[in-house]
C-alpha cells in the first residue's frame, strides 16, 4: 500500500473526527455537571443550517460562524428551559428537540430556497484552510493538507475544556454539581444555574461541530446531514469517561471509522460501507464495556447490580 | 388527610390528565398558526383544509387510518420498553428488519395462502424482537448504552435492508427504476373494503393488538411488574422482580410489536418492501411522539396516533394545495410533545376552599 494513500486516509480521519470531537466535548461538559443532553444532534444540525443560509446570502465566514453559534445556542436554550427550568425528562426533551430541528430545517429550506435536499451555491465560502508544511516530507504534508482551522481548533478547545474543568475554581464547582447537586447547593454553588449554562456551552460547542461539518470539507447543507453524529459523539464522550483529552482519541477513532467507510466504497458496495461507522459504534461501545468490566474486576470492584 | 381531600386530589389529577394534552394540542396548533402567518398562509384556511383532507373526506380518512396503524403500533412498542425504564430508540431499525424478513418469507415460501401471512407475521415479529434483543444483551452484559446502540442500529439497519431491495430482491418488472421488492402474492394480502381507497383490515388488527397490549399492561402481573421496574428499579428488585428478565422481556416485546407494525404496513398497504419505506415516512418517530403525549398509555396512544396521522396526511394535502411545506405538521407534533411534558400546575379552588389538609 502506498504511503501517501495512508497519509490521505489519516488526513480524512482528522477531518471527519472534528465535528464528533466538538459535539463530544459538548456532551461531556454537560455530563460533568450531571446533565444528560440528548439534543446534541439538533444543536449541530441547526448550526449547520444557519451557517449555510448565512453563507449563501453574505459570503462571509465570520457572519456564518456567528450565525452557527447563535443557532446552536438558541436550540440549547430551548433544551435548557425545558430540561432544567421546567424539569422535563431528558430523553423526552432530547428526542423531541432533535425531531423539531430536523423538520424545522427542512421546512425553512423549502420556504427560503423552494427546494428539498441540498443547499449549494456559487460563491459560498469555506472555512480558512491551513496546510501544515514541514520541509519536504511529503507524507506529513499530505497528512495535514488543507485542513480547516476548526480541525486544529478542536484539539485546542479540548485542552481548554480540560483546563477549565480541572484547573479552575469554576470548573471545580461545575464538577461538584455533577457529583452531588444538593451538596454543592448547600455550599453556595448555584447548581441549577451551572446546569443551565452548561447546556448553553454545549450548544456553542456543538455549533462549532456543525460548522466544521457543513463548511469544512465541502460547503453544503444536506437535509438531516448530521445523520446520527450527535449520538456517535455521545458514545465518544462516554468512552472517554467524560474526560476532554481522552475524548480526542475516541473522536479520532470514530473519525477513522467514517474515513474508512468512505475509502472502502471503492471496493465494497456502498450500502455496506455506509452502515460501517454505525456498526463500529455499537461494537466499540461493547468492547469498551468489556475492558471496563475486566479493569474493575482487577481492582476488585464488583459490578453494581 | 381527610377522605374528601383525597377525593379532591384525585379529581384534580384527573382533570389535569385530561386538560394538559388539550392545552398542549391547542398550544401546538397556535404555534403552527403563527408559523403559517409568518410565511404568509392564512391559518384558518390552512387548518380547515388540513382537517377536511384528513378526517372529513372518506378517502382521506381512510388514508389517515391506514397511516395511523403502524404509528400506533410502534408507539405502543416504544411505550412497553420506556415505561419499564428501558429506552428503546431503535423502533425504526426493528421495523426495517421485521418488514424485510416478513417480505422475504412472503416472496420465497412455496405455499402462498392466507395462512402463510400468519407465518410471515411470526417471522417479522421474531426478527424485530431479535433486533431489539441484541442491544439489550450488549447493555445488560457489557454496559453498552442502550440509547446509543439502539439508535445507531437504526441507521445501520436501514442501509442493509435497502441493499436487499437495491440488489438481491429488486423488482425487475416495469421500468426497474424504483428500488423495491416484487409484490407479494394476492392471496396473502389483507382484505380491502373497497377498491377506491387503501382501507384494509390491517387497521382493525392493529387496533385489536393495541387493546390487547393495554390489557396486558394494565391487568397482568407482567404489566404491573414492568411498571414498577420503570418507577424504581431498586425497589422492584427488592420486591423480587428479576430485573434481567424484565429487561429482556420488555425489550423483546417492544421489538416484536415494531416488527408487527412493519408487517401491517406491508401486507395491508404497500404489498412490498420499498426502499427507505420506514425512514422517510417517519412512522417510528411519530409513534414515539404519540406515546409520549399519551404518557405511555396504549389506548391514548391509539387516539393520538390517529390524530398525528391525520395531521401529516392533512399536511401533505396542504403542500399540494397551497405549497406550504408538509413539515409544518412535524413541527406542530414536536411542539405538542414538548408542551404536554411540562407539568402544568393547575391550582384550582377545590383545594383552597377546603383548606390545606
Amino acid at each position: 500500500m502506498n504511503s501517501l494513500f495512508v497519509a490521505a486516509v489519516i488526513n480524512s480521519t482528522l477531518r471527519y473526527s472534528t465535528p464528533i470531537l466538538f459535539a463530544a466535548l459538548g456532551s461531556l461538559y454537560c455530563t460533568r455537571c450531571n446533565v444528560f443532553n440528548v439534543a446534541l444532534e439538533g444543536q449541530m444540525l441547526a448550526a449547520s443550517f444557519a451557517a449555510i443560509v448565512t453563507n449563501y446570502f453574505t459570503h462571509s465566514v465570520i457572519l456564518s460562524t456567528m450565525a452557527a453559534i447563535g443557532a446552536g445556542m438558541l436550540v440549547a436554550l430551548l433544551v435548557a428551559v425545558f430540561q432544567i427550568s421546567l424539569g422535563v425528562r431528558d430523553m423526552v426533551v432530547g428526542t423531541s428537540i432533535n425531531l423539531l430541528v430536523q423538520s424545522a430545517t427542512s421546512f425553512l429550506m423549502q420556504v427560503i430556497f423552494g427546494t428539498r435536499g441540498t443547499i449549494q451555491g456559487n460563491g459560498m465560502v469555506a472555512l480558512p484552510k491551513l496546510s501544515l508544511k514541514i520541509g519536504s516530507l511529503s507524507f506529513v504534508n499530505r497528512m495535514f493538507e488543507s485542513l480547516s482551522i476548526l480541525d486544529y481548533l478542536g484539539y485546542i478547545t479540548a485542552i481548554l475544556v480540560f483546563l477549565y474543568l480541572f484547573k479552575t475554581v469554576r470548573g471545580f464547582h461545575l464538577r461538584s454539581v455533577g457529583i452531588s447537586f444538593e451538596a454543592a447547593k448547600s455550599l453556595g454553588v448555584k447548581s441549577q444555574r451551572i446546569q443551565f449554562n452548561s447546556i448553553l456551552v454545549s450548544g456553542a460547542l456543538c455549533a462549532l461541530g456543525g460548522l466544521a461539518q457543513c463548511m469544512g470539507m465541502v460547503t453544503v447543507f444536506v437535509e438531516n446531514m448530521t445523520a446520527g453524529r450527535g449520538f456517535i459523539a455521545m458514545g465518544a464522550a462516554s468512552m472517554a469517561q467524560a474526560h476532554p483529552i481522552a475524548a480526542i482519541f475516541s473522536s479520532l477513532f470514530f473519525g477513522a471509522t467514517i474515513s474508512m467507510s468512505k475509502t472502502l466504497q471503492t471496493y465494497i458496495n456502498s450500502y455496506f460501507t455506509e452502515s460501517f461507522p454505525y456498526f463500529c459504534t455499537v461494537i466499540a461501545m461493547t468492547i469498551f464495556g468489556i475492558i471496563m468490566i475486566i479493569r474493575n474486576k482487577r481492582k476488585g470492584i464488583q459490578k453494581s447490580a | 388527610m381527610t377522605d374528601s381531600s383525597i377525593k379532591a386530589l384525585q379529581r384534580k389529577r384527573m382533570l389535569q390528565n385530561i386538560l394538559s394534552p388539550v392545552i398542549a394540542i391547542l398550544g401546538g396548533l397556535m404555534l403552527g398558526a403563527l408559523i403559517m402567518l409568518a410565511v404568509g398562509t392564512s391559518p384558518l384556511y390552512a387548518y380547515r383544509q388540513m382537517f377536511a383532507k384528513s378526517f372529513l373526506d372518506p378517502y382521506y380518512l381512510a388514508q389517515t387510518l391506514v397511516r395511523s396503524a403502524p404509528i400506533m403500533l410502534s408507539g405502543v412498542g416504544a411505550a412497553v420498553a420506556w415505561r419499564a425504564g428501558y429506552i428503546n430508540l431503535g423502533m425504526q431499525g426493528q421495523m426495517c428488519v421485521g418488514g424485510l424478513c416478513a417480505t422475504l418469507v412472503a416472496l420465497f415460501f412455496p405455499v402462498k395462502t392466507p395462512l402463510t401471512t400468519i407465518l410471515c407475521f411470526a417471522v417479522g415479529m421474531a426478527a424485530g424482537a431479535l433486533w431489539a434483543l441484541i442491544p439489550t444483551f450488549l447493555d445488560y452484559k457489557f454496559n453498552a448504552s442502550l440509547i446509543i446502540t439502539t439508535l445507531m442500529l437504526n441507521y445501520a439497519t436501514n442501509y442493509i435492508t435497502d441493499y436487499f431491495v437495491a440488489y438481491p430482491i429488486k423488482d425487475t418488472a416495469g421500468d426497474g427504476l424504483a428500488f423495491q421488492s416484487p409484490q407479494i402474492d394476492a392471496a396473502m394480502r389483507f382484505f380491502r373494503f373497497s377498491k377506491k381507497n387503501a382501507m384494509n383490515i390491517g387497521v382493525f388488527v392493529a387496533i385489536a393488538a393495541v387493546v390487547l397490549i393495554y390489557f396486558i399492561l394494565k391487568k397482568t402481573r407482567f404489566g404491573y411488574e414492568s411498571k414498577i421496574t420503570g418507577l424504581n428499579r431498586k425497589f422492584a428488585s427488592y420486591g423480587g422482580i428479576k430485573s434481567a428478565k424484565m429487561m429482556f422481556t420488555t425489550m423483546g416485546l417492544s421489538g416484536a410489536i415494531c416488527g408487527f407494525a412493519a408487517c401491517i404496513e406491508i401486507f395491508g398497504a404497500r404489498y412490498r418492501y420499498v426502499n427507505a419505506m420506514f425512514t422517510t415516512t417517519g412512522y417510528a418517530w411519530t409513534g414515539l411522539m404519540a406515546m409520549l403525549i399519551a404518557k405511555y398509555n396504549p389506548l391514548l396512544t391509539l387516539v393520538y396516533s390517529i390524530f398525528l396521522a391525520g395531521l401529516s396526511i392533512g399536511g401533505q394535502a396542504l403542500q399540494r394545495a397551497v405549497g406550504l411545506p408538509m413539515q409544518i405538521s412535524d413541527i406542530i407534533q414536536c411542539c405538542i410533545t414538548l408542551f404536554v411534558s411540562v407539568k402544568i400546575v393547575l391550582d384550582f379552588t377545590v383545594f383552597s376552599k377546603g383548606g390545606k389538609a
